[in-house]
């Protein structure tokens, strides 16, 4: 399956994972306790150079990503020029565009194996409760079968169209492909159990 | 344990193809994105515990990286954007919508259309509308008038958990893990 | 030793599946015929372990494969009918070391292993490769080097032709015809036992004929012959 990580191998791919996360959250409890909008923009100002050492391109992947931000932007600049307190309001914008884009730099110069590294880490003072095993091999199934289920998912919406004039996949495709999951999971537990187990 | 274990995942996996597939048509033209409806159906089918923890495998998997939230969106950028709160909200929802599914005697469409709208709305709404408040620096009241705009639509949805559930329970009543 | 079944029944629910089953099994190719909810394929299920029966013993070798998980790992391996539902990992290497790491072996140990593996089988470059763009015939390859990999003294194979096409289907003959192991294959189609040494009838739950191939397989098709003659699938079963 598809990562958001940057295909292009970047200087900041080879920074540790740890280090980059445990800067990424110094930076955002940062963001929360600066008000003023210079200093805020200067960290936006950061996290922009940052995108820039990695090329053009992933500045480019960067800047499409804080799309989603858009509607927050509008309504924020709305409701504060109708306030009056727009100081106030840039600041809102400039700390939401700096924490988003820099976790989004993480997301994209870290490898989903480094990633996952970092978590087994993490988690290993709860191993006792949540076997590190488990939690890997839980990962890896939903990884499995997320192209499975969703083949499965887009015959039934096939299936659905070719008796209904509607072009969109009605609700009624909702409950086969709940019944698809269940009927996987029984087939996975039982090839798990052929194979030994869950551990 | 080989059967919670693939049941969580599967539903994690669900979750994230219900947030692939195109949008689905609710009765009249009105286009509804399916994966929230996917998070309170964890929650109705796999009942409290092995609702939530699909729900949290799943939010895991988007931090890790994986684009798996509706429109392809992922990573780590999603839990500093205004809306983490939904995010945070998620497997909560679905732990009260399965709380409900499990400790109610009520037939299968009554418990999970209820426990949709407590959990997947009311809960929901809670955690969404404080994250909103915080990361937009407003107050709660204001925050959640942004919040209005998409009642209707989850009401809507609350409906549907409530009919996919009774069709699973009608289908195979063993599956419904909720009412094991 | 081998698999032996003792007074075998299985009910699901107070309905029965399989009654009266008592079969010793230890040649090296044997064949379980029947009609689709015969009950065969739950026989290959109590067999394998993943059912335990509602009356009677299962044993392979001396083992309750029910009970003993970690013992049957290293003595029988199944095949299911479509790879789809037998393949857990996202990746050719991490699904063939499961196994592996399942028995035991470090992590490091069990990818060497795996390397080894796709090199003498001239197919190092499927190491990476996603499980789920793999074709159906390649699929069912996996499958069964991922049982093989565990070294298992019998395998179990549920209709292992049934997906595949007729060049991919020879391969497939060809490569199980050629293992050491011992082979118990379930199928509806007799072509698909032909070769063994003995063939066993499965009808309704019981058995119903058990010989050699030679003296089972025609019986077989000339009673599903005279079936299939007849408008018979309007019943629905209860």
């Amino acid at each position: 399956m598809l990562t958001l990580t940057s295909p292009v191998e970047t200087r900041l791919h080879r920074l540790p994972a740890g280090g980059k996360l445990a800067v990424l959250c110094l930076f955002s409890a940062g963001l929360f306790l600066l008000r003023s909008p210079v200093w805020l923009a200067l960290c936006l100002a950061v996290v922009a150079l940052l995108h820039l050492t990695g090329g053009r391109d992933l500045a480019w992947r960067g800047l499409g990503a804080l799309r989603i931000l858009w509607p927050f932007v509008v309504i924020v600049t709305l409701w504060h020029g109708w306030t009056g307190a727009l100081v106030e309001g840039t600041a809102i914008i400039l700390r939401m565009l700096a924490a988003v884009a820099a976790a989004n730099l993480v997301t994209m110069t870290t490898r989903l194996s480094d990633m996952i590294d970092v978590l087994s880490r993490v988690m290993r003072p709860i191993a006792p409760v949540l076997p590190p095993r488990r939690l890997a091999l839980a990962v890896a199934l939903v990884i499995r079968f997320v192209p499975v289920l969703s083949a499965r998912v887009g015959q039934i919406v096939d299936a659905h169209r070719a008796r209904s004039p509607r072009r969109r996949p009605g609700w009624r495709v909702l409950a086969p492909a709940a019944l698809a999951a269940l009927d996987d999971a029984d087939r996975v537990a039982e090839a798990l159990r052929a194979r030994g187990g869950a551990g | 344990m080989e059967r919670s274990l693939s049941h969580i995942a599967l539903f994690t996996a669900l979750i994230a193809v219900l947030g692939l597939v195109p949008r689905i048509d609710l009765a009249a033209g009105v286009p509804i994105t399916a994966q929230s409806l996917g998070i309170m159906l964890c929650g109705t089918i796999l009942g409290a515990r092995r609702g939530a923890l699909a729900v949290l495998l799943f939010l895991l998997l988007v931090a890790l990286g994986l684009p798996l939230l509706a429109g392809g969106r992922g990573g780590l950028g999603v839990f500093a954007s205004p809306t983490v709160g939904f995010l945070l909200g998620f497997p909560v929802a679905a732990f009260v919508a399965g709380l409900i599914m499990e400790r109610t005697t009520l037939a299968p469409f009554w418990a999970a259309t209820a426990g949709a709208v407590i959990g997947g709305i009311g809960v929901l709404y809670l955690f969404g509308i404080t994250g909103m408040a915080i990361m937009l620096g407003k107050s709660f009241s204001e925050a959640s008038v942004l919040a209005l705009a998409f009642l209707p639509g989850d009401v809507l949805k609350a409906v549907l958990a409530g009919l996919v559930t009774q069709a699973v329970a009608r289908a195979r009543p063993a599956s419904l893990l909720a009412r094991g | 030793m081998g698999i032996v079944l003792d007074g075998v029944d299985y009910a699901v629910m107070g309905r029965p599946i399989l009654q009266g089953i008592s079969l010793a099994l230890d040649e090296p190719r044997i064949g379980i015929v029947g009609r689709n909810g015969s009950g065969k394929t739950t026989l290959l299920r109590l067999i394998a372990g993943l059912v335990a029966p509602t009356t009677g013993r299962v044993a392979v070798d001396g083992i309750d494969p029910a009970r003993d998980r970690k013992g049957v790992l290293r003595r029988l391996g199944i095949l299911f009918q479509n790879p789809d539902h037998q393949i857990l990992f996202p990746t050719v290497a991490e699904e063939l070391a499961f196994g592996l790491r399942q028995m035991g072996q470090e992590a490091r140990a069990a990818e060497a292993a795996v390397m080894r593996l796709l090199e003498a089988e001239g197919r190092a470059h499927w190491a990476g490769s996603a499980t789920s763009t793999l074709s159906q015939g390649q699929k069912q390859y996996l499958c069964l080097q991922a049982v093989l990999m565990m070294e298992p003294g019998t395998i179990l194979l549920d209709e292992p032709f049934a997906a595949l096409d007729l060049p991919t289907r020879a391969r497939m003959a060809r490569r199980l015809s050629s293992l050491a192991q011992r082979l118990v294959t379930i199928s509806h189609d007799p072509e698909a036992v032909v070769g063994c040494d003995r063939v066993i009838w499965i009808e309704a739950g019981r058995v119903f004929a058990d010989g050699t191939a030679n003296e089972v397989l025609p019986a077989f098709q000339d009673a599903m012959q005279r079936l299939g003659a007849g408008d018979a699938d309007i019943d629905i079963a209860g």
